[in-house]
């Protein structure tokens, strides 16, 4: 299963139809087929990463926050637990499964109780074949054929589910706020849930501190450290301490990015460039763009403020601006600018092309205040 | 040190990677920058080459795959320090003489290489299996499944080939 496109009206403060389109569309070299693309089937292809840039409060979280809900939805069929409003969000998306392209449209609605859920309503599922010969017709209904008299299930139930039956992980999102002392309970979930050996969880440790030998579960809050000469038993909270919430993030990132990358399901960042240093960052990019290391098809999907990163993407099209003007909207650097090809894309971002430049004169008036 | 590998193509890039495969090289896969070669003609245009080159903080020797490599290697000045050499391994006219040369087509195409290019001669004369060549780097997979074909080819293409320029070496100078 791979979202292509999704569609939302009435998300947060996003404009009404706010877009995000997943499916590639500039020329595709052989290099960008070798390293930026992957084909899902014959000539549909997807990004291995995609980022979403803009200045603060632009709506860059917004925009990933839709993409978790549209992965919560195909993933465990429900919505819960999400620090939005569901009244009144109208979804429309759009995903490919087993040679197939699904079209489901819903509008959500809080649920009566005090269970933070949502209930999906005026649900519409349509299925329709994929052939690599109606690639642009993907968007618009024809051929899609309505899946009808599938069956009941509760309010709070997608009837996705008739397609897609197992609930899988689709994506995982890791926002910028990190889990403070519970990073640790969920780091070791994330090792037993996904299988993910102890060879390899030691190598993640050594990539962020190479003093530390071992890291073991005592309980369900404290954990013992191994180092050379030394053992210590500590409590989470301790352990975060000792090892720096930067540490601790980016063990779990890293830990979950191998999740991701072995069972194929996308990433969401928030602020990737909060969790560590640029060399990781460019080394998680740098594994997603490795047929030999992605084998099954994950994405990479992150927010940035850091510019010098869009310098590795080797397209535009993967690479959308946010704004906000009063609504929260989005446009793609291939499709909405017209841009020079030969100059930097962070020296286009410093240059202000995309209207992401920092306000200069408020920076100034703060100044005169300080002065 | 590493060594950055870059082929102009994905043919010579599939080429480059069964003889890492099979340890046929006098580098090995430890060796090289990110531990594969990458399909790149400059480094300004691959965002995946700057990507293993900002990541590595030694010095890095990038050899050039390609058939004919007229086009000058252009080195971003952010990188000059840390790329101390640039080797070029040609193949020309085309890697398909490679297919050619296994198939002992050599004499053949000499008749009509004037006005016949390798990849048009090894389209209309090559077969894996059913398939014909198709300029489709799976095939170069498939019919040099025996690598000791490959690696013949290659060292029969330096034997009868010696007309390279002093800065252009042969695949074979790159074997074990």
């Amino acid at each position: 299963m791979k979202l292509l496109f999704v569609k939302a009206s009435n998300f947060k403060n996003c404009e009404d139809n706010f877009s995000i389109d997943l499916v590639a569309k500039s020329k595709k070299t052989s290099e960008d087929k070798e390293y930026e693309l992957q084909e899902i089937a014959q000539d549909l292809y997807v990004y291995n990463t995609l980022a979403f840039i803009g200045k603060n409060a632009s709506g860059k979280t917004t925009a990933i926050e839709l993409l978790d809900c549209c992965y919560s939805i195909l993933g465990e069929f429900r919505l819960e637990d999400k620090h939005y409003s569901y009244d009144d969000v109208q979804l429309d998306m759009i995903f490919y499964h087993e040679g197939y392209l699904y079209r489901y449209m819903t509008t959500l609605k809080s649920d009566g109780t005090l269970g933070n859920k949502a209930m999906f309503t005026k649900q519409h599922l349509y299925k329709k074949k994929y052939f690599k010969t109606q690639l642009k017709k993907i968007y618009n209904m024809d051929g899609y054929m309505e899946i009808t008299d599938c069956g009941e299930l509760p309010d709070d139930t997608s009837i996705v589910f008739f397609v897609l039956k197992k609930k899988v992980t689709r994506a995982l999102y890791f926002d910028s706020f990190g889990e403070g002392a519970n990073t640790y309970q969920l780091l070791f979930r994330v090792l037993k849930n996904y299988e993910i050996s102890n060879d390899i969880f030691l190598n993640i440790i050594q990539i962020f501190d190479e003093n530390i030998l071992k890291i073991e579960k005592v309980d369900e809050y404290n954990y013992r450290l191994f180092y050379q000469k030394d053992v210590k038993t500590l409590s989470d909270k301790e352990l975060v301490y000792l090892l720096s919430s930067g540490t601790t993030k980016g063990i779990l990132l890293y830990t979950l990015m191998v999740a991701s990358l072995k069972y194929g399901f996308d990433l969401l960042i928030d602020e990737i460039e909060n969790h560590f240093h640029k060399t990781l960052v460019e080394n998680m990019l740098s594994l997603y763009k490795d047929k030999n290391v992605n084998k099954n098809h994950a994405s990479l999907i992150f927010t940035t403020h850091y510019c010098e990163v869009l310098d590795l993407f080797n397209r535009r099209d993967n690479i959308w601006i946010a704004k906000s003007d009063g609504k929260v909207g989005l446009s793609n650097m291939y499709e909405n600018y017209e841009i020079r090809g030969e100059l930097l894309k962070s020296r286009q971002f410093y240059n202000n092309t995309f209207q992401t430049a920092v306000n200069y004169e408020e920076l100034m008036n703060l100044k005169r205040k300080l002065m | 040190m590493k060594y950055l590998i870059m082929c102009e193509g994905p043919n010579e890039l599939e080429v480059i990677s069964i003889l890492l495969r099979n340890s046929c090289l006098r580098i090995s896969i430890d060796d090289l920058l990110g531990l594969k070669p990458y399909h790149a003609r400059q480094i300004k245009n691959s965002g995946i080459v700057q990507n293993e080159l900002n990541m590595y903080s030694g010095l890095v020797k990038i050899i050039r795959i390609g058939d004919s490599l007229n086009e000058k290697l252009i080195i971003p000045m952010m990188y000059k320090d840390k790329i101390i050499e640039v080797t070029k391994y040609c193949t020309k006219p085309e890697l398909e003489m490679l297919l050619i040369i296994a198939e002992k087509k050599i004499k053949e195409y000499d008749k009509v290489k004037s006005k016949m290019k390798p990849k048009i001669f090894a389209k209309q004369n090559i077969m894996c299996g059913r398939n014909y060549y198709k300029n489709d780097s799976k095939f170069y997979t498939e019919y040099f499944e025996d690598i000791d074909l490959l690696v013949d080819s290659i060292k029969e293409y330096k034997r009868i080939k010696g007309t390279h320029k002093k800065d252009e070496l042969y695949l074979a100078d790159l074997l074990r």
